[in-house]
């Protein structure tokens, strides 16, 4: 893709990305318009990173930065979304042994947001899964743990994991109570030395004091019971009532524009992307739960490096440095063989799991390792059939869209972000930061330090 | 190992000595010390001739020796017996990615930071200038400042310390503030850096206003504060090659420069110095009312000045090498009779002295190659010594052969470095070395006596 395209991209990305937003405050609020001044003010913290980046490519970019400071959030009633799941999801699948309660919520909630859970208190959950940022980080491609030790893989979202049938991007992980000791445990990520080091922190820390036990009948913070809480919170974060939901299972004409009903149609036929990203007649979760080679993490294993690299300094400036100067500032990196990984079959090369369309306008940078920027670029990617490869998926092939019609899917795309994204969000910036505090445990707090 | 002292000139010494009493005296203080390394805060007490000890705080490496942060003391007097060698080591327990060390005003305590884990190392420096002791460790910096993360310069005001933070603790991103803290370590107020959505009462003047911070310098007779601006923990934790490749992370660096009331600690104006300026280093003549800055990822050099209607301005100045190349300029250091600035650049090793006695047109008079990686220099006040590290940031030294880690002192001439001695970092299993801050017994009223206990002495 030329630096133009790119460029093109990215404002199409961002006009669109502001359309949504306006679209769910306009439903969303009917008031005086001094109201409705401070609700766009306010909603500009809740759909994307504060400290805004578009049009960095262009020497006469300007900043738009939020101010952390008016980050200000609004707890909000989240078992609603258990319950009453919005328009387009079906009915919320549910552990018997777990059922979602206010207690349980607002503990996992908690925990999510608690940078003491890591060996050296510094990382949370929400470090990696940032709420304004569809709760994944917009502004790396791949996940950075404690001490900066590189992840080979893209945080994904956490909008709807609640109806995942196989976890992580090579389905590696069964039920999301499990999936938490995995980021707990990982030296790339919260690095904690053990199960029992993360339970007694949380036994010391005092601010816990009782909340597991109000949440499951007497039983303190124990290895399931830590689970089922941050389970229960990421249960709640349901997302859909997109402009899609309302036009296609609303059935309201005016909800989405006409780009939008052409890029569902290309969707569902010349482009193909149904056969993965499944739409129901009464529902649509936008994946089928199944992995597959689409050729990129085929090329980032056998594609030849190139001699240099496009490196940008400034807004508008750039410098290709040769790949010998990056060679001598890199640590090794990780390979990703994908799904293979998992079952050691090689016909399961570079297969990763097919991911939720939805709030996918939220989730940049996209694919397993953030290697595609914008939504453009991925349509770009299928358009010319993936990359080739011996096991590369059948459903995979050059499907000859025009540019219009990359549009209008991308369009569609941009229409799939849910009408409550606004108040998960508000609802996780309310949400207590959990810092290291004098009377926490630290040995630096102990009388005598010498 | 043992080399002899240069010997300065009497006629030198007095000279330094007049302007010193005469600079102390403008500021305000009652103390007679003078002559000091040359990018401190004018706040500072001031050490006595010939520094005694070199505090480098120094990374821990996993998997070698003890695998934690220390604060190594080298002994730097050609006069003691133990010139050249490593006099203590003072490991302190965690890898927090220690970064940038700075003295109060009474030079009593160290104040060293860490980028990852937040911790404030408090070391006592007076009580035994050659065995420094851990006093205090703030855990709270995070709690305390409201979100701020990657405690970074730390900077001597009256009785305080202003400490500037690189990130928060909500996106990991470079949008921050800092911090003032007693002499004793204790919060006293948080300063959020200006943004488009809060200026804070600042002017805007270029296309940026992005909140990002990173170092911070004070002119007291112009009642000015500056801070510069770097970027997030995501970037400087991570590994320099892949942040390179990554062209999300690559937008992610601070465009500003930002000029305080240093008196209300109030923003006053937004300065665009695209490319992550880094470094700052005022004038010390009475009517240089300019500092410099240099950007680390464009290469250039800036010149932050009051103009003649008494307007602060940003101009760039000049280039570093070859921009194109992005040869990485990090540490710079400008001499004491504001003639010469030492740049280095990290990529390929070398410092660069510029002569700045136009500060608006500098031009590179002499560079040396000081080793396959170079960060941090500091030089003494009467710019003869010059000592080197050679650490930028655990994730983005050099890798494998390149990633020499030393301590190196070069005497210049005003020609040329000489090569004095080196301290091999490695070898001795220490971990990177990276900044350094001076000590001397004079500070303090105190000599060692030839058995190496101190006894006070009055002046
Ligand atoms: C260092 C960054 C980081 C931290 C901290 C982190 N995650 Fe993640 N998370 C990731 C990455 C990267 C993946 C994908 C990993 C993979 O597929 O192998 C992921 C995957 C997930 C998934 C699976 C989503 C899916 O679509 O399959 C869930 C759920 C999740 N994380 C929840 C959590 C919870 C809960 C915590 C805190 C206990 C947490 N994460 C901490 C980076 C992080
Ligand atoms: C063969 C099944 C398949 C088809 C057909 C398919 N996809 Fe995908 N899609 C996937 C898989 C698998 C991934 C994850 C790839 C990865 O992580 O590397 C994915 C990832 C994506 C992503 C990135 C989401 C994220 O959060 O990173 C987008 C966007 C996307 N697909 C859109 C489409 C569109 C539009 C089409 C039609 C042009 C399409 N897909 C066709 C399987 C498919």
């Amino acid at each position: 893709m030329t630096f133009s395209q790119r460029h093109i991209a990215y404002v199409i990305n961002a006009v669109i990305l502001f359309g949504v937003a306006g679209i769910v405050l306009t439903s969303e609020n009917s008031h005086s318009s001094a109201e409705t001044k401070t609700r766009v003010e306010e909603s500009k913290h809740l759909y994307g990173p504060g400290d805004v980046k578009e049009g960095y490519d262009s020497p006469d970019y300007t900043t738009k930065t939020l101010d952390l400071q008016k980050r200000i959030g609004k707890e909000a009633d989240l078992l609603q979304f258990v319950s009453n799941p919005p328009l387009g999801l079906p009915d919320v699948p549910v552990p018997e042994d777990n059922p979602v309660t206010k207690e349980k919520v607002s503990l996992g909630r908690k925990l999510f947001f608690d940078r003491r859970l890591s060996i050296n208190d510094t990382f949370s959950c929400a470090i990696c899964h940032i709420p304004e940022q569809g709760f994944t980080n917009n502004e790396i491609q791949t996940a950075v743990g404690v001490e900066g030790r590189s992840g080979k893989r893209n945080a994904p979202m956490i909008y709807n994991v609640a109806y995942l049938e196989i976890i992580f991007h090579d389905g590696r992980e069964s039920t999301l109570e499990q999936q938490v000791w995995a980021p707990f445990l990982a030296r790339n990520e919260m690095a904690n030395p053990s199960i029992g080091y993360v339970i007694n922190k949380i036994k010391a820390i005092p601010e816990y004091k009782g909340l597991f036990e109000q949440a499951f009948h007497g039983r303190g913070p124990t290895m399931e019971t830590v689970g089922m809480a941050l389970s229960a919170y990421q249960r709640t974060l349901n997302s859909a009532d997109s402009p899609f939901d309302r036009w296609h299972f609303g059935k309201q004409e005016d909800a989405v524009s006409e780009q939008v009903k052409r890029g569902y149609e290309l969707f569902n036929g010349k482009a193909t992307c149904n056969a993965c990203h499944l739409i129901h007649d009464d529902y649509a979760l936008f994946t089928d739960n199944q992995l597959h080679n689409t050729g990129l993490g085929y090329l980032a294993s056998m594609g030849v490096t190139t001699k240099t690299t496009r490196v940008q300094l400034a807004p508008g400036v750039y410098a290709d440095l040769d790949n010998e100067v990056i060679k001598s500032v890199s640590r090794p990196k990780e390979n990703d063989v994908g799904r293979y990984e998992v079952t050691q079959n090689p016909n399961d090369r570079w297969k990763f799991r097919t991911p939720t369309l939805r709030n996918v306008a939220l989730t940049a940078p996209y694919m397993h390792d953030g290697s595609l920027h914008t939504l453009r670029q991925v349509m770009e990617f299928y358009n010319q059939g993936g990359v080739p490869n011996e096991v590369l998926s059948p459903l995979i092939k050059p499907l000859g869209l025009t540019d219009q019609e990359m549009d209008d899917v991308v369009a569609f795309m941009m229409s799939l972000t849910g009408s409550n994204v606004g108040t998960l969000v508000a609802d996780a910036f309310a949400a207590p930061i959990g810092d290291i505090s004098k009377d926490d445990p630290n040995w630096a707090h102990e009388k005598n330090i010498k | 190992m043992k080399k002899k002292a240069i010997s300065k000139a009497k006629w030198m010494q007095s000279i330094i000595t007049f302007t010193c009493v005469l600079f102390v005296s403008v500021v305000g203080f009652q103390s007679t010390a003078m002559a000091d390394e040359t990018c401190m805060s004018p706040y500072m007490a001031k050490i006595v001739g010939q520094e005694d000890y070199v505090y480098v705080w120094t990374l821990g490496v996993e998997g070698m020796g003890d695998g934690q942060d220390k604060l190594v003391t080298l002994s730097v007097n050609p006069e003691a017996d133990t010139y050249g060698k490593i006099v203590n080591v003072l490991s302190v327990g965690g890898r927090n990615e220690a970064h940038h060390s700075g003295l109060t005003d009474d030079r009593r305590y160290l104040f060293a930071g860490g980028l990852d884990s937040n911790k404030i190392f408090i070391f006592d420096v007076h009580t035994n200038p050659g065995k420094p002791t851990l006093h205090k460790v703030i855990t709270d910096f995070v709690e305390k400042t409201g979100g701020m993360v990657g405690p970074h310069t730390m900077y001597a005001l009256p009785g305080r310390i202003m400490v500037t933070a690189l990130s928060n603790n909500v996106d990991h991103g470079g949008r921050t503030g800092m911090a003032e803290f007693t002499n004793e370590g204790d919060f006293i107020a948080a300063h959020w850096n200006p943004t488009d959505e809060d200026l804070r009462g600042a002017e805007k003047v270029g296309n940026a206003a992005d909140g990002y911070g990173y170092d911070i310098r004070a002119l007291p007779r112009r009642n000015v504060m500056i801070t510069s601006s770097f970027t997030g923990w995501s970037n400087y934790m991570m590994d320099f090659g892949q942040m390179l490749g990554d062209a999300e992370a690559m937008k992610r660096f601070g465009n500003t420069v930002v000029v305080w009331d240093l008196h209300t600690r109030k923003p006053k104006k937004v300065f665009e110095v695209p490319g992550a300026p880094l470094e700052i280093r005022c004038a010390w003549g009475s009517n240089n009312n300019y500092c410099f800055t240099t950007t680390a990822l464009t290469s250039k050099i800036w010149l932050i000045y009051e103009d003649e209607a008494g307007e602060w301005q940003a101009k760039d100045v000049g280039e570093i090498g070859d921009p194109s190349k992005v040869p990485l300029p990090v540490d710079i250091s400008i001499t004491a009779d504001d003639k010469g600035l030492w740049v280095q650049t990290f990529l390929d090793g070398k410092t660069r002295f510029f002569d700045i006695s136009d500060p608006f047109a500098p031009k590179q008079t002499y560079e040396h190659e000081i080793g396959s990686q170079v960060n941090m220099i500091s030089q003494s006040w009467d710019g003869k010594r010059a000592y080197f590290t050679s650490s930028l940031l655990g994730s983005w030294d050099k890798t494998g052969e390149a990633d020499e880690q030393y301590f190196k002192l070069f005497t210049w001439n005003g020609k040329k470095l000489s090569h004095e001695f080196t301290v091999d970092f490695y070898e001795l299993k220490l971990g990177r070395a990276h900044q350094m801050r001076f000590g001397a017994y004079s500070l303090y009223s105190q000599k060692p006596n030839s058995s190496g206990v101190m006894l006070s002495q009055t002046k």
